[in-house]
């Protein structure tokens, strides 16, 4: 994937720091500031929990600088509630807008999920029905927020442990119509295709098939964990499984290149065995 | 971060997942493997599990003094009266040290549960100090106080403002030591409450570029530093001579000098009360 232009989109480049398409990035965690800093690895970018670096605290602050120093950043939300009843929260795109530019972010990601209704927030990322009816409203609010950005918005699809009676459509035909009615972009998490295939018993590779590579902004590979009743659960507290690479290879192979990302958010080890994980996605992209 | 034992390794949790509302029952589809229930009961468990260890990580003291479960009835009970808004889930802390102190005798089972393993006033006092280094840790950057000449001239009738960036508290067991020694420990047991201390013991935070210091005040220095917080230097200054016998009298000027000079260079002040108030 190259520059993406076109109506409604927002073409990648315009930041000064655009990152090549096939950037190898890490989800920055602070158990790895120590390492980084006495070793600074040779990486693409980071990539940062948005709201983690909304406050006017000082220790993740300077944090950030020292890092955005010497890496491209990339913001990554989990607090935009897309799918929600109530309005975007102005405030809220504020911030994100904010630290965009702060840290002049050539890309901003969140997710095709509701996180809250009737003023409370569940903090988690919680599915919809896949209906026709939905694709209008999630692609309406989709490129507002991108316009809002300034800069590419790239949508991820979740990890899911229920399915919704409702649902008229498959949950990769409602994903790819609101990116494509949006003008926004995919942030295609392939663990996250892994996950919900195994929860709701379709096809993975049917799921990918139907991905317009062209409009991936980038990739996010993590581990999962099982669950009792065998649910897979998007814990992000192993290391990518095989089954996850293969899909990735295949993806890469149909698509790419494409910017891939390593998330790993529990039972955090050490930067270096992290790194290798990145040394995996090379490997397997041949 | 402790992970309070999911089923994953126990099979079944302590709490059984709540009845769900009918029309959502109706509107979530079972598979061969589990039902509508059983598939909902997982986001009821990442609900929970995610503010308990958000909890337990914010105040690793409190929840270890009194036993992770026990520390989770307390934060469901709060979260049940103060359901999280907003798109930053650390908020959903706020507040939550003050219900703890005020809740404490009307939880059910309250009477049998705390006081026999630790006082009620030693875990008031383990949750304020887990709160005072969550306060230091997120509060904005502040300019240090450095009087230029002009407030030279009328420092000793003014009145120092505590940076938000610091705290100033006493303990009556050795509370900032238990959590410093545990502060690593992965799913850790309930810790025993050391023996209360001879005589309180005064510290200070403060952030500082490499992280939060930890300062365990000589017991003038605490006073001076707790006097600073009430009264103008001079007042302050002479509350603690008038406290002071005659042989430490005499060395007192020199003392009180250095750690007036110490607390304005690690940046304990942020101002003067004066200044803010004009």
């Amino acid at each position: 994937m190259s520059e993406i232009t076109g109506v409604n989109t927002i073409g990648l480049g315009s930041s000064e720091r655009a990152l090549p398409a096939d950037a190898l990035g890490l989800g920055l965690r602070i158990p790895h500031y120590a390492y980084l800093y006495e070793h600074w690895p040779e990486l693409d970018y980071f990539e940062i929990i948005s709201e983690n670096f909304f406050g006017h605290a000082e220790p993740p602050l300077r944090h950030l600088e020292r890092i955005r120093a010497r890496y491209p950043i990339v913001l990554h939300g989990v607090g935009l509630n897309l799918l929600g009843h109530e309005p975007l929260s102005e405030q809220y795109l504020d911030q994100v807008c904010r630290l965009a530019d702060h840290v002049d972010a050539p890309f901003v990601t969140d997710h095709l999920c509701w996180t809250g209704s009737q003023g409370m927030s569940h903090h988690d990322l919680l599915p919809v029905p896949y209906t026709p009816e939905l694709i209008e409203f999630a692609a309406e609010r989709a490129a507002y927020v991108q316009r809002r950005l300034g800069r590419p918005f790239g949508l991820e699809n979740l990890s899911s442990y229920v399915e919704l009676e409702q649902s008229t459509l498959t949950e990769w035909e409602f994903y790819s119509s609101v990116v494509r009615e949006s003008g926004c972009y995919y942030m295609l998490d392939i663990n996250n295709v892994y996950v919900s295939s195994q929860n709701h018993g379709f096809n993975p590779e049917q799921y990918l098939d139907a991905i317009d590579y062209d409009r991936v902004l980038q990739v996010h590979l993590a581990g999962h964990s099982r669950e009792v009743a065998h649910t897979i659960v998007d814990t992000h507290d192993e290391p990518v499984c095989d089954e996850v690479w293969r899909l990735y290879a295949r993806a890469w192979r149909t698509g790419g290149p494409f910017r891939t990302l390593i998330e790993w958010d529990d039972k955090i080890p050490p930067l270096p065995v992290v790194l290798k994980e990145l040394e995996r996605a090379r490997e397997v992209r041949g | 971060m402790l992970r309070t034992p999911l089923d994953r390794s126990s099979g079944t949790l302590r709490a059984t997942p709540v009845q769900y509302d009918r029309t959502l029952r109706g509107e979530t589809l079972p598979n061969a493997r589990a039902s509508a229930d059983e598939r909902l009961a997982v986001y009821n468990r990442q609900y929970w599990f995610r503010l308990f260890g958000l909890f337990q990580s914010a105040f690793p003291l409190s929840s270890r003094l009194i036993g992770h479960w026990e520390f989770n009835d307390y934060v469901a009970r709060f979260i049940g009266a103060n359901a999280p808004q907003g798109y930053l889930i650390d908020r959903a802390i706020d507040g939550f040290a003050l219900f703890f102190a005020r809740s404490w005798r009307s939880i059910p089972g309250g009477a049998r549960r705390p006081p026999h393993l630790v006082p009620r006033r030693a875990l008031i006092e383990a949750i304020r100090i887990d709160a005072a280094f969550r306060g230091v840790f997120y509060a904005p950057q502040v300019t240090p106080f450095r009087p230029d000449a002009a407030q030279a001239a009328t420092l000793l009738e003014s009145r120092l403002a505590l940076s938000p960036a610091a705290a100033i508290f006493s303990e009556h067991w050795p509370l900032v030591e238990l959590r410093e020694k545990h502060a690593n420990d992965e799913g850790a047991p309930r810790l025993a409450l050391p023996p209360a201390l001879a005589v309180p013991q005064r510290w200070a935070l403060v952030r500082r570029p490499g992280g939060t210091a930890q300062l365990k005040l000589d017991p003038r220095e605490g006073e001076l530093l707790w006097l600073l917080l009430r009264y103008p230097i001079a007042g302050a200054l002479g509350r603690l001579e008038a406290r002071c016998s005659g042989a430490e009298r005499e060395s007192l000027p020199e003392r009180a000098r250095f750690w007036l000079a110490r607390s304005v260079e690690l940046g304990f002040w942020s101002g003067l009360h004066s200044q803010e108030m004009s």
